[in-house]
């Protein structure tokens, strides 16, 4: 099958029902997201298909063929890190990093929607990522750094 | 992108590996020789194991600990830019391959019991200092001035007097025939420009566009992926196999048994993972057949012997004769798994009798004995990679998840990466060991203290004391392992003496002022495997101690801060630790539906005292703020340690109110995230945390934060309810109360 991951064709010789997660880490060696727990419990393999926030651990690689794909490895753009990420290193958000990835497609996801979160959409769109170190009161305070760079961006 | 350079850094280690006793105060003989021919072949100034100064001004830095999330590598970068007088952006560092000179911790390669800062803040100091030192001397000599006319700022000596300036780069290789001074002056901290000041993590910008490399990300040529299906009860062995349709499936290799479970390994995970349905598995009995966690509490709570002695003075039984307000309880906590969000996962090429590895291990060391153990191969030709780590906790210091790589690497003769599911971690987690505690108590007359302590914990042993000489470690480690572990903890802590000292901690050091204290400890014996869990022994005695300092506190109407305070000793590390977050959370000033409780514990020789507020909404536990105050002595970076003491609270508050690792019939019953829940972001308080300032050089910070937060939640909980809770996890032990 032709996926498209991060703006690139990836042809994947997979059965349509495997987890797009291992497509991504062993197919196309895109090694940002990772796995956690199998059964969309914890978020750690977070990527956008079609700018949603997606588990691609159990997502059919089969069910997003044609769909845009975006891992941790496309969000920044022209080596400029985006927003998200800024905010993540300013706000010294990571410990061990590893469920970061997830944490920020999530959190990128949201912003694209809700350019202003309030802590009840942080609440609401970041509750199903888990942290095991303990982040979750720095990436409250990362997101809303992120949410005021982008409305000084957009003045 | 990325900060590790591999290409310079197994440069780097291959020449200092054949110097082997490159050290701090290498100087003289052989080891200059070393140095100078180091510096002629690569144009590098590498006076000891750790810094060396490249011909471009930057620095390399290589770190013999792991980055499982505490920061070290900051701590490391920081360290070395001071002394250096460089930026720390300059610094590339790597992680130590397993070689006997990065055996710094008693012997051992090893990160583990809050020590790492603690451990390297004189070292690795001097070790900058020493190439600092260097290079000024060859600007110095250059110029023909004396050295104490120069300084360095930015990675170049100046000489002001002349305003002449050189950048260190230039300086490598004539600095490199110089001696390495013996004890380099260290900066005093009147001039630290970056030590308790900077705050950014060096690792970050590669963690957050997924370019660090995890245990999971190594991709080693040729290599193949395995996953292993363990029995339902740990230990079991394969009796039979019937595997025939998923052995003729696409890409797979094999399946087969090894010990205590059967390998499925294919070209890609993804078709081991589809292979390993077809897998139909009949099991042997397994190490712990029975077991069940529910029995051995209540066999605990009938058990009214007191156990070996770790603390006795004065008279209990008398004080608690004569006293009018006493109390006793039953205290009790669960076994716990690690669940760190990187699976169990490990790389292994087996050739012949030498060993490759590339592991996200806390302990090379550990490791090396494990393969060694199991494999009939010399430790020393085992050699190992640290990757960046998806979260320790104490359960990378084990390597039963590397034995079985190996295991599987040399059935299949070549490269193996082993993945375990969350399953198979959640179910052969070294846990931490459920525990039972009597407790008994009584308070002076007046109410104002307590006269008699006294406390008898039940649990699975860290260290089975089985003779005077040897301490073994617990089930399902190697003998080998046992002792080096044994050791390495024992020289960490402070203690060879004292039997199972890990799991009394806290409560053999209880540092109120009473009178008259016992305290016992009676080992399980259980084949189930337990570990080091975040903070040892003191996850479990902190919340014992602190409940029922509180309850002690409200038997004799007394404040609980107050109480505390009273038996706290002046000039003790307690107090002004207790007296800031009862500032920091305004103490006594009472919000209505809101419980306020109060705990302090010592560990990892660092003081934490926290306040947590909660309340109860609709039966659920809600904790909404928590206050901390810390004296971990200097904070390298201080933003770091806030993040190490938030952390902590968190991992503290997802075992007080949510987890516990039960076992029916030998079989644990938490598989996954949903029967075993994390803290999440709507359930995370707000929290603050207050660092003291002190002269101390720096303590323990990754995990003394942890065993306040369940006694100051129980202790809330009473506050608002009159529900003194004694079982964790609380929201059960909440549930259970309210039923009855």
């Amino acid at each position: 099958m032709k996926l498209d991951i991060n703006g690139k064709s990836l042809d994947a010789p997979v059965p349509h029902d495997t987890p797009l997660l291992w497509v991504i880490r062993e197919e196309a060696g895109l090694t940002g997201t990772k796995f956690g727990c199998g059964r969309a419990l914890c978020g750690a393999c977070t990527v956008h298909v079609d700018g949603a926030a997606k588990r691609s651990c159990v997502t059919a690689a089969g069910d997003v063929v044609g769909k845009a794909i975006t891992t941790i490895e496309g969000l920044a753009k022209d080596g400029a890190l985006h927003v998200v990420q800024q905010a993540w290193v300013d706000e010294n958000v990571v410990q061990c990093g590893y469920c970061q990835a997830g944490q920020i497609m999530s959190a990128a996801a949201l912003l694209a929607r809700r350019p202003k979160p309030t802590d009840a959409d942080i609440d609401a769109a970041m509750s199903a990522n888990l942290c095991r170190c303990g982040t979750y009161p720095r990436i409250r305070a990362a997101i809303h750094r992120a949410a005021r760079a982008l409305a000084g961006d957009a003045k | 992108m990325t900060t590790q350079s591999e290409l310079s850094r197994r440069g780097f280690l291959t020449v200092l590996g054949g110097a082997l006793t490159l050290g701090f105060d290498a100087g003289c003989g052989g080891e200059q020789a070393k140095i100078i021919k180091h510096a002629e072949r690569t144009g590098e100034l590498a006076p000891n194991m750790y810094v060396s100064v490249k011909r471009d001004g930057r620095i390399g830095l290589t770190i013999n600990k792991a980055e499982i999330g505490q920061g070290v590598t900051a701590a490391f970068a920081t360290l070395v830019a001071e002394e250096l007088d460089v930026p720390i952006e300059s610094i590339d560092y790597a992680f130590a391959d397993s070689l006997p000179e990065f055996k710094t911790s008693s012997f051992m390669q090893l990160t583990g019991g809050s020590t790492s800062t603690k451990e390297i803040f004189l070292p690795l100091r001097r070790a900058a200092a020493s190439a600092r030192s260097m290079l000024v001397s060859a600007a110095a000599t250059g110029w023909s001035v004396p050295a104490s006319e120069c300084r360095t700022d930015a990675a170049r000596v100046f000489h002001d007097p002349s305003n002449r300036q050189v950048g260190y780069g230039e300086l490598t290789v004539k600095a490199a025939e110089l001696p390495v001074p013996e004890s380099p002056a260290l900066k005093p901290r009147s001039q630290w420009k970056q030590i308790g000041k900077r705050n950014k993590r060096v690792d970050a910008r590669d963690k957050v566009v997924g370019a660090t490399k995890f245990g999971m990300d190594v991709v080693v040529p040729g290599m193949v992926r395995a996953l292993v299906i363990h029995g339902p009860v740990y230990g079991a062995n394969a009796k039979a196999i019937r595997a025939d349709a998923a052995r003729s499936m696409p890409g797979v290799h094999g399946v087969f048994a090894i010990a205590g479970g059967v390998a499925v390994v294919a070209d890609k995970y993804w078709q081991a993972l589809a292979a390993a349905p077809s897998v139909d598995i009949e099991w042997a009995e397994g190490d712990v057949p029975g077991l069940g966690s529910a029995e051995m509490r209540a066999s605990a709570h009938a058990f009214k012997k007191p156990g070996v002695s770790a603390r006795s003075e004065g008279n209990v039984d008398k004080a608690l004769e004569q006293a009018s307000i006493k109390v006793e309880a039953i205290y009790d906590v669960p076994y716990l798994a690690h669940a760190p969000m990187e699976p169990q996962n490990c790389t292994v090429h087996v050739r012949g009798s030498s060993v490759e590895v590339w592991a996200p291990t806390q302990s090379p060391t550990i490791l090396q004995a494990s393969l060694s153990e199991a494999l009939g191969v010399s430790a020393s030709d085992i050699l190992v990679h640290t990757t960046f780590i998806g979260g320790g906790f104490g359960r990378r210091l084990v390597a039963d998840w590397a034995v079985e790589a190996a295991l599987i690497a040399r059935a299949v003769g070549r490269p193996v990466q082993l993945i375990w599911s969350r399953e198979n971690d959640m179910t052969q987690a070294f846990y931490r060991p459920q525990g039972t505690a009597h407790l008994s108590g009584a308070v002076s007359a007046d109410g104002t203290h307590a006269t008699a302590f006294s406390a008898q914990l039940i649990s699975q042993s860290l260290f089975l004391h089985s003779d005077p000489f040897v301490h073994a470690l617990a089930a399902g480690v190697p003998r080998s392992v046992q002792n080096l572990l044994a050791s390495t903890i024992a020289g960490l802590m402070g203690s060879s003496t004292l039997p199972d000292f890990l799991e009394v901690e806290g409560l053999a050091t209880l540092p109120y002022a009473i009178e008259n204290v016992e305290v016992g400890f009676t080992p399980i014996q259980s084949k189930l495997p337990i570990s080091s869990w975040r903070s040892v022994g003191s996850s479990v005695t902190g919340f014992l101690v602190e409940g029922f300092v509180d309850e002690l506190a409200r038997a004799a109407k007394q404040d609980p801060y107050t109480f505390r305070r009273t038996m706290l000793r002046p000039g003790s590390r307690q107090l002004p630790v207790l007296d800031a977050v009862a500032k920091l959370a305004r103490w006594g000033e009472k919000r209505p539906g809101i419980g306020r409780g109060i705990a302090r514990h010592f560990s990892f020789d660092t003081e934490v005292a926290e306040v947590a507020d909660v309340e109860i909404v609709g039966g659920r536990i809600k904790v909404r703020r928590v206050w901390a105050a810390v004296d971990c002595g200097l904070a390298v970076n201080p933003d770091i340690v806030r993040a190490q003491v938030e952390g902590a609270i968190i991992f503290g508050l997802s075992a007080a109110l949510l987890q516990e690792i039960t076992l029916m019939n030998g079989v644990v019953q938490q598989k996954n995230f949903d029967s075993f829940p994390l803290l999440r972001m709507h359930e995370c308080p707000e929290i603050t945390v207050e660092i003291l300032e002190t002269d101390r050089d720096p303590t323990g910070i990754g995990e003394p934060g942890l065993p306040p937060i369940a006694p100051a939640v129980a202790n809330a909980i009473f506050d608002l309810t009159g529900h003194r809770l004694r079982r964790l996890p609380l929201q059960a032990a909440l549930d259970e109360a309210r039923r009855t």
